[in-house]
């Protein structure tokens, strides 16, 4: 085989001292990036992009992908320990990552979420080396009614996430999809709610409110009722999973790794939504979905496998077409074209000691995580051992300059703590939060698509096309389900209206 | 002898050498490191613009030069942080045409008489592209196709309202036909929409086809062919003569005041760096012209871009005519402040009400729905000053969301009065909470004022006191070691401008 080839070429590429420390340094860095409430993958990338102006675009690219893919394991790491998701795709890791840690298994937590990861980054990377050219072509097949109805079917996960809170969900979501609107409208240009305040032209940064809704409501709560002056009592020593343990999640990692690819090589769609559809196929598979939030290992690898197999994903349509398929993609873009490079299909052909050298690396680069999350795990589990009352004062310094880092913006700050406030007082009355993450994710996708697939082509093209009248009709049943198990006296019509 | 002519030919060439730089100006400027905003995050164009723009001023001045990012409203948010620093000539702004139309919708031409245009130096002219693998991909055959689709072909690009938008519906009336714009999120994703065969036509940059061999330029608006695309023909050749001049510019503005002396060491270095082989060869091979335009030449340009954008942002109806509709104000003057001050009473009221009631207890649960129930019709009410348009306009998703939210509320208000006795209100040190509260708004302002270093340490060091941690030594360690780590991993390395502070930045 041709790639099998070109693929020993690329470790030729990437065999030397120098790539190899510079993957273990992009390793560390993405780690550290995803951890950190404030850095995404995308935020980790940009902001090192300045750095490699200056190296060789080969070890560019390296060094860049390496952080990436180490930042996606990383969001889970702060995921699991402090409920403080690092990355906006982790908010899903945290579902049950957190609840172990609580239970006091963090260990089992962290193993499950880097075993998830790299398997799922591996995975990925595989689907990404011999699928990228037919993979691609679907992907652009992809109709703005399409993504539509994508966006909704991604939404039906709140039903089943919200359980019995079903109706607090709900309107948590839609609070979520009404503030997305808030900006410059992508589509006519005009503003909308933005008061005549520049900083609301964009509306309101994702990563602010992320770090707000989770990880300042989660110290508000805690300090709320005591918890800075409990002592936690983790067993550090044992309570890691077993080989055992993680075989008996193999079949959700390679669901989850699949899923996550596939939605990673949408343009505009990604990671986050990749982990929310997967950890609800996950729930809705399982023979005890009510497990799920309370510390089902399951979420967890789900939830990792998704978004880390999703980087793979996200790389298709950049090699094969030279389009970015996520934030990070769009960054590496501008990182080749730096270095005179114009990511596409020709470069296949002009360089292709680089993009193999480049998928050598990803699988290097997955190695590396794996061994440096071993030796890691014991390290950040310790985290749960700081004693709260220096942690607290610390997630809030992060969290801070995490918020400030995204565009440099004071006003990032203000809304962040506005988040955190508003996180606490609806996490105290059992509004679940993560929904409103989810509807500021998904409300750009669904509301450009929907307009621009009506633009296109009328109010019926959502059912004309077989895929999205597919899609819809998986979003409906999916909703009825997770309805009728969670509800003894459903209220569908409601339900449709939230459709 | 030979010894002193080698010499003497030493000195020349060292003292040529040396000759080439720029040297500081009679009140020594720059004294300090030159700040330069970029208004889009790393990695866009306009980034590297600056940054290889940087690397090659260094060869010839011995100024520092700091860039910094801010990102946000399509440089509304960079201008305001150019024009809030003092005009001494420290702060540049590197901008780009992209920038007169977001000005021009934004502030009018308030925004770009408070800079001083320095200099232009790259231009790159627009074309159309399209997808070789449709029936349809060659100038001629749009047209044709478009006129015989009457309004229904449809044209794919980013931003609404940007250059690439502004130059199609151009395209379209010197060639007499109307087509649909659907704007995507970035060039990239309208890109994908091309060849994925759901537009037919593309306005962009020629580099863009680079790397994709399906894609082919139908027809560039520049005066001659393009050296790197000498197949494809120009506007100017295919019957319009209003289409050889319409190209993207970036290039560097600093707000106006700098005194001339400061203006003139600049206009100095750019011609340097723009005669630069280096620079010309990397932009070169890129398909981009590199051209020096200076401040009086770039002025007249920037007239005429801010009339072009008027033209055609009233024309698509970005820029309102028709102020003296009663709900335009709505969004901003004082009738919304009306609007805020009602939300707020609602709450207030409900709140007073539900205190003063036998549900006392549910007092959070019900000022949560009802803060999300006027929020509702607070955006609902706002939502009728977006104009309205004949397919999907502003309005309907936000409504569409609001119409959701309503019922929602509705049915969770009935449920929690129905269920009252089962609710327990969440107990807790709900003072010590609001309490902290307070205290990270007051480190707020003190990371305003005072600027991040001091303000963090001080936040740390009270807040673990607070919390009720009382090892001095270890308070210190860490409080300082938090300073530290911020330092070198986000200002040193990350290059992320944290405050300095008002005071400070006034006092130094």
């Amino acid at each position: 085989m041709e790639i099998l080839s070109h693929l020993v070429e690329g470790f030729g590429v990437i065999g030397g001292f120098i790539p190899i420390l510079i993957i273990m340094l992009g390793v560390i860095m993405g780690i550290i990036a995803g951890a950190m409430p404030g850095l995404s993958p995308s935020m980790g990338v940009a902001l090192l992009v300045p750095f490699t102006y200056t190296m060789s675009p080969t070890l560019a690219l390296i060094l860049l992908v390496s952080i990436y893919i180490a930042a996606n394991y990383g969001g889970s790491i702060t995921a699991v320990t402090i409920n403080a998701p690092g990355t906006p795709a982790s908010v899903v890791t945290a579902f049950d990552g957190y609840p172990l840690t609580k239970k006091g298994k963090p260990g089992i937590g962290l193993g499950v979420s880097l075993i998830s990861s790299t398997v799922g980054g591996f995975i990925g990377t595989l689907i990404l080396i011999f699928f990228s050219a037919p993979l691609a072509k679907v992907a652009l097949k992809f109709h703005p009614a399409e993504y539509f109805a994508l966006a909704i079917f991604g939404l039906t996960t709140v039903a089943s996430l919200g359980g019995k809170n079903w109706i607090k969900a709900f309107i948590a979501a839609i609070f979520g999809l009404l503030i997305n609107t808030i900006g410059i409208d992508p589509i006519s240009g005009v503003s909308r709610f933005t008061f005549g305040i520049s900083f609301l032209y964009d509306g309101f940064a994702l990563i602010p409110a992320l770090i707000g809704l989770f990880a300042l409501s989660e110290i508000f709560k805690q300090l709320e009722e005591g918890g800075h002056k409990a002592k936690a009592k983790v067993d550090l020593s044992s309570n890691w999973p077993t080989i055992r343990d993680y075989l008996k999640l193999k079949f959700t990692i390679i669901r989850s790794s699949i899923i996550g690819t596939i939605i990673g090589i949408l343009p505009g769609a990604g990671a986050t939504i990749a982990s929310f559809i997967s950890y609800d196929a996950t729930k809705r598979l399982s023979k005890n979905p009510e497990d799920f939030g309370k510390g089902e290992v399951r979420g967890v690898a789900a939830a990792e496998a998704a978004n880390s197999s999703s980087v793979g994903g996200a790389l298709v349509p950049l090699l094969t077409l030279g389009i970015p398929g996520s934030a990070t993609t769009a960054v590496l873009i501008g990182a080749l074209m730096i270095h005179d490079l114009t990511p596409g299909p020709r470069l296949f052909v002009s360089n292709p000691g680089l993009v193999y050298g480049l998928f050598a690396s990803l699988l290097v680069a997955n190695v590396v995580l794996l061994v440096f999350g071993l030796f890691g795990s014991r390290l950040w589990i310790k985290v749960t051992n700081i004693p709260k009352k220096i942690l607290f004062p610390l997630i809030f310094a992060v969290s801070i300059i995490g918020s400030f880092a995204v565009q440099n913006s004071f006003f990032d700050i203000i809304s962040c703590l506005a988040f955190g406030v508003f996180g606490w007082i609806l996490r105290r009355n059992k509004y679940p939060v993560a929904p409103i993450i989810l509807g500021m994710v998904l409300g750009n996708i669904a509301e450009t698509n929907f307009r621009r697939a009506v633009m296109m082509g009328g109010y019926d093209v959502f059912f004309t096309r077989p895929a999205s009248l597919i899609l819809l009709i998986l979003g409906l049943v999916s909703l009825i389900f997770a309805f009728i198990k969670s509800n003894k006296n459903p209220k569908i019509n409601k339900m449709k209206g939230a459709k | 002898m030979k010894k002193y002519i080698l010499i003497f030919l030493l000195l020349i060439s060292f003292n040529y050498s040396f000759s080439d730089q720029i040297h500081k100006t009679e009140s020594g400027f720059p004294s300090k490191p030159i700040k330069i905003i970029v208004y889009t995050s790393p990695g866009g164009l306009i980034d590297i613009t600056t940054r290889k723009f940087t690397e090659i001023a260094a060869k010839y001045s011995d100024a520092t030069f700091v860039v910094e990012n801010k990102p946000g409203a399509g440089g509304i948010v960079a201008l305001k942080k150019v024009l809030s620093q003092p005009a001494d000539g420290y702060t540049l702004f590197a901008c780009t045409k992209s920038n007169i139309s977001k000005f021009v919708s934004t502030g009018g031409t308030a925004y770009i008489t408070a800079l001083d245009w320095l200099a232009m130096l790259m231009a790159d002219p627009e074309c159309v592209i399209t997808n070789r693998k449709m029936d349809i991909s060659d100038w001629d055959e749009i047209v044709k196709d478009a006129r015989e689709k009457k309004g229904g072909q449809i044209w794919v690009g980013p931003d609404t309202g940007g250059l690439d938008h502004v130059t199609s519906i151009k395209i379209w009336e010197q060639f007499d036909f109307k087509s649909k714009w659907i704007p995507y999120k970035s060039g990239g994703k309208a890109l994908a929409a091309l060849l994925g065969k759901q537009g037919q036509a593309y306005v962009g940059n020629p580099r863009e086809v680079l790397g994709n061999p399906d894609l082919k330029i139908a027809a560039v608006s520049s005066e001659t062919r393009l050296e790197q695309f000498p197949d494809v023909p120009t506007f100017k050749e295919l019957g319009s003569n209003e289409l050889s001049n319409e190209y993207m510019w970036r290039g560097f503005a600093i707000k106006k005041g700098v005194p001339n002396e400061i203006l003139n060491w600049y206009s100095e270095l750019f011609q340097k760096v723009n005669n630069d082989p280096n620079w010309r060869i990397f932009w070169e091979k890129g398909g981009i012209e590199v051209v020096y335009y200076g401040p009086e030449t770039f002025e007249e340009i920037i007239n005429s871009d801010t009339k072009f954008f008027q033209h055609y942002l009233e024309k698509i109806g970005i820029i309102k005519t028709d102020s003296d509709n009663v709900l335009a104000n709505l969004g901003t003057g004082k009738e919304f402040a009306l609007l805020v001050l009602l939300f707020l009473l609602i709450n207030l009221i409900v709140g007073f009400l539900v205190y003063n009631s036998r549900n006392r207890k549910l007092l959070s649960r019900i000022l949560i729905i009802t803060f999300f129930l006027s929020l509702s019709i607070l955006f609902y009410i706002l939502s009728f000053v977006f104009p309205e348009s004949d397919v999907v306009g502003p309005s309907v998703v936000p409504r569409l969301w609001i119409f959701l939210l309503i019922p929602l509320n509705i049915l969770l208000l009935i449920k929690t009065l129905t269920n009252k006795n089962k609710v327990e209100e969440p107990g807790g040190n709900v003072n010590k909470v609001l309490k902290y509260i307070l205290f990270l708004i007051v480190y707020l302002v003190g990371i305003y004022f005072l600027g991040y270093y001091i303000s963090s340490f001080a936040f740390i060091f009270v807040s673990m006191y607070i919390l009720g941690y009382r090892k001095y030594g270890t308070m210190l360690i860490i409080s300082f070691g938090w300073i530290v780590f911020s330092y070198l991993i986000f200002y040193k390395t990350l290059y992320v401008p944290l405050p300095i502070g008002r005071i400070i930045e006034i006092l130094f």
